[in-house]
C-alpha cells in the first residue's frame, strides 16, 4: 500500500500533466465533434437526396474505420504527402471526425423521434418548415438526445487513450502511466493512478449527463 | 489530392507480396475479432445473468465488475496485461494451442490481448443484454411463473429468446466496434494488419518498392469499411429474416444502446 501512494505522490506532477493532456484532447476533440456532427446530421435530413447521400457516405466511412488506423492517416500519412500537421492537431482532428459520425446518427435519429405529427401540426399552424424545425422538433429532439451524447462523451474519453500510445507519442494520461511503470517496473500501481483518473473523468461525465437528463430528458 | 491518387504511389499493392503480406495481417485481425466475441458473449451473458440474479451479493459484484471493465480504455487494458501478466502464462497458452490453429494466433502475446478484448467486451455485451431483458414486460415473466415454470425454465424458454432478439443491433453494433478494436493489438506487436502495415512502409520492406504510409492505410482502412459494411447490413438482412419468421412485426429495439458501441 506505501508503494501505491508513493507512486501517485512521487509522480504527482507528471500525473498531473497527464491528466490535463487527456482532458484538452476530449474537450477539444468534442467541440469538433458537435460541429462537425450536426453539419453532417443536417444533411441527412435535408431534403436533398444528394445531399443525403454526401452526409451518409461522411458517416459510414468514419463509423467503420478504426480509430488507430485514422490516426496512422492523419499524422504519418499526411506528413509523408507534405502537409505540415502536428500530433496535437492530428490526435484531435482524429477523435473529433471519428466521434462526428455517431454524433450525427444520435442527433438524427433524435429529429426522427419526434413524430411527423408534430411537425404536420406546427405547419398547418401557419409555421414555416425552418419555424417547425427551429421550434417544436429541435427543443424535443435535443431532449431525447441528451443520454445517447453522454455515452458517446464517455466513449470519447476512452477512445484518447489510444492516441497517446499510438505514434503520436502525445504524453496522456496512459502514455504517463507506462512511463512511469517502466521506471520501476512499477506498472501495476502506475496503472492503478491512471484508471483513477479514467473513472474520475468517465464518472464526472455519468453525473453531469443524469442530473441533465433529470432536468429535461423525456423517454419515448 | 495529386499525392493521393498518383499511381507511382499505388505501385507497392501490386508489387511482389505485398497486397497478400496486408491480407494475411488483415485475416489475424477478423480472426482475433472472432475469438474474442464468441468469448465474450458467453462471458457477458454469464455477467448479464449475474447482475440480473436475485440474490445481492453477486449481483453487486457482478455490477461493479461490469462498470470497472467498461469503463476503462480498452487499450490501456491490453496494454496492462501485455506489460504485468506472468511469463509462465503465454507459455502455457503456446503449450496449450493446437498446431492446426491460424499461425497468427500461434504467440503468446495474443493471450494478453485477446485477455483484453474479452475482459472489455463481455462487460459491454453484458450491459446490452441486460438491458434486454429488462425491455421486456414484466408480464412475461410474471405469466410463465404463473404457469407453473421454475426461475430457470422461465429465463430459458420465456424471457432470453425474446430478450436477446431485441439486443441483435446493438450486438451487431459492437461486433463492429470489437473489429476495429483488434487493430489495438497492434500495441502488444501481434502481427496483424496495422504492424504490416508499417513493416511496408519501414526501411526493411520487401519487394523493392516502399510504400507510402499514407496509402498503405488508406487500404487498410478500405478494407475495415468494406468488412464492416458487410457486417450491418447482414444484422440488417437478418432483423428483417427475423421479424418474417416470428410474425410478430417490427421487434421492439432496446433504445440508446447502439451509441454505446463507439
Amino acid at each position: 500500500m506505501g508503494d501505491l501512494i508513493s507512486v501517485l505522490t512521487d509522480n504527482l506532477d507528471e500525473f498531473l500533466a497527464g491528466f490535463w493532456v487527456t482532458v484538452r484532447l476530449v474537450v477539444f476533440a468534442f467541440v469538433i465533434a458537435m460541429v462537425v456532427g450536426t453539419l453532417v446530421a443536417a444533411l441527412r435530413i435535408s431534403p436533398s437526396k444528394g445531399l443525403q447521400r454526401i452526409g451518409g457516405i461522411y458517416v459510414e466511412t468514419f463509423r467503420n474505420i478504426p480509430l488507430l488506423v485514422l490516426l496512422f492517416i492523419a499524422f504519418a500519412g499526411l506528413r509523408r504527402a507534405g502537409a505540415d500537421i502536428g500530433p496535437w492537431e492530428a490526435g484531435i482532428a482524429s477523435l473529433g471526425l471519428y466521434t462526428a459520425a455517431y454524433v450525427a446518427e444520435a442527433l438524427r435519429s433524435g429529429v426522427f423521434s419526434v413524430s411527423k405529427g408534430q411537425i404536420e401540426a406546427a405547419l398547418s399552424l401557419g409555421f414555416t418548415y425552418r419555424q417547425a424545425l427551429r421550434r417544436v422538433v429541435f427543443p424535443q429532439a435535443f431532449r431525447t438526445v441528451i443520454s445517447p451524447l453522454g455515452s458517446l462523451i464517455i466513449a470519447m474519453i476512452k477512445n484518447s487513450a489510444i492516441i497517446g500510445v499510438s505514434l503520436l507519442a502525445l504524453d496522456d494520461l496512459l502514455k504517463t502511466a507506462r512511463t512511469v511503470g517502466s521506471r520501476g517496473f512499477e506498472y501495476t500501481e502506475a496503472f492503478f493512478w491512471a484508471a483513477v483518473g479514467y473513472l474520475i473523468l468517465t464518472g464526472l461525465a455519468t453525473l453531469t449527463i443524469r442530473v441533465l437528463e433529470k432536468r429535461y430528458a423525456i423517454h419515448r | 489530392m495529386n499525392y493521393v491518387f498518383d499511381p507511382d504511389n499505388w505501385e507497392w499493392v501490386i508489387t511482389g507480396n505485398n497486397l497478400r503480406f496486408i491480407l494475411e495481417g488483415f485475416a489475424v485481425n477478423l480472426e482475433i475479432a472472432v475469438i474474442a466475441m464468441v468469448l465474450s458473449m458467453i462471458a457477458g451473458l454469464a455477467l448479464a445473468l449475474a447482475r440480473l440474479s436475485r440474490w445481492t451479493p453477486l449481483s453487486i459484484v457482478a455490477g461493479t465488475w461490469i462498470d470497472i471493465w467498461r469503463n476503462l480504455p480498452l487499450i490501456f487494458i491490453i496494454l496492462y496485461l501485455y506489460l504485468t501478466i506472468p511469463g509462465s502464462w503465454p507459455a502455457a497458452y503456446e503449450d496449450a494451442i493446437p498446431s492446426w490453429f491460424p499461425e497468427g494466433l500461434q504467440s503468446g502475446r495474443v493471450l494478453a490481448a485477446i485477455l483484453g478484448l474479452v475482459l472489455y467486451n463481455s462487460a459491454v455485451l453484458a450491459e446490452i443484454m441486460r438491458a434486454g431483458i429488462q425491455s421486456l414486460d414484466r408480464g412475461q415473466n410474471e405469466a410463465a411463473r404463473a404457469l407453473g415454470m421454475s426461475y430457470r425454465q422461465s429465463m430459458r424458454h420465456v424471457v432470453l429468446p425474446q430478450g436477446l432478439r431485441r439486443m441483435v443491433p446493438a450486438t451487431v453494433s459492437q461486433l463492429i466496434t470489437l473489429n476495429k478494436d483488434t487493430t489495438l493489438v497492434s500495441i502488444v506487436a501481434i502481427q496483424e494488419v496495422v504492424r504490416h502495415g508499417r513493416i511496408l512502409t519501414g526501411t526493411n520492406f520487401f519487394g523493392g518498392v516502399q510504400a507510402p504510409i499514407l496509402q498503405v492505410f488508406l487500404l487498410i482502412g478500405a478494407l475495415f469499411i468494406i468488412v464492416n459494411l458487410l457486417l450491418s447490413r447482414l444484422s440488417r438482412r437478418l432483423e428483417i429474416h427475423e421479424q418474417k419468421r416470428t410474425a410478430v412485426g417490427q421487434v421492439k429495439r432496446v433504445r440508446g444502446l447502439e451509441e454505446q458501441a463507439v
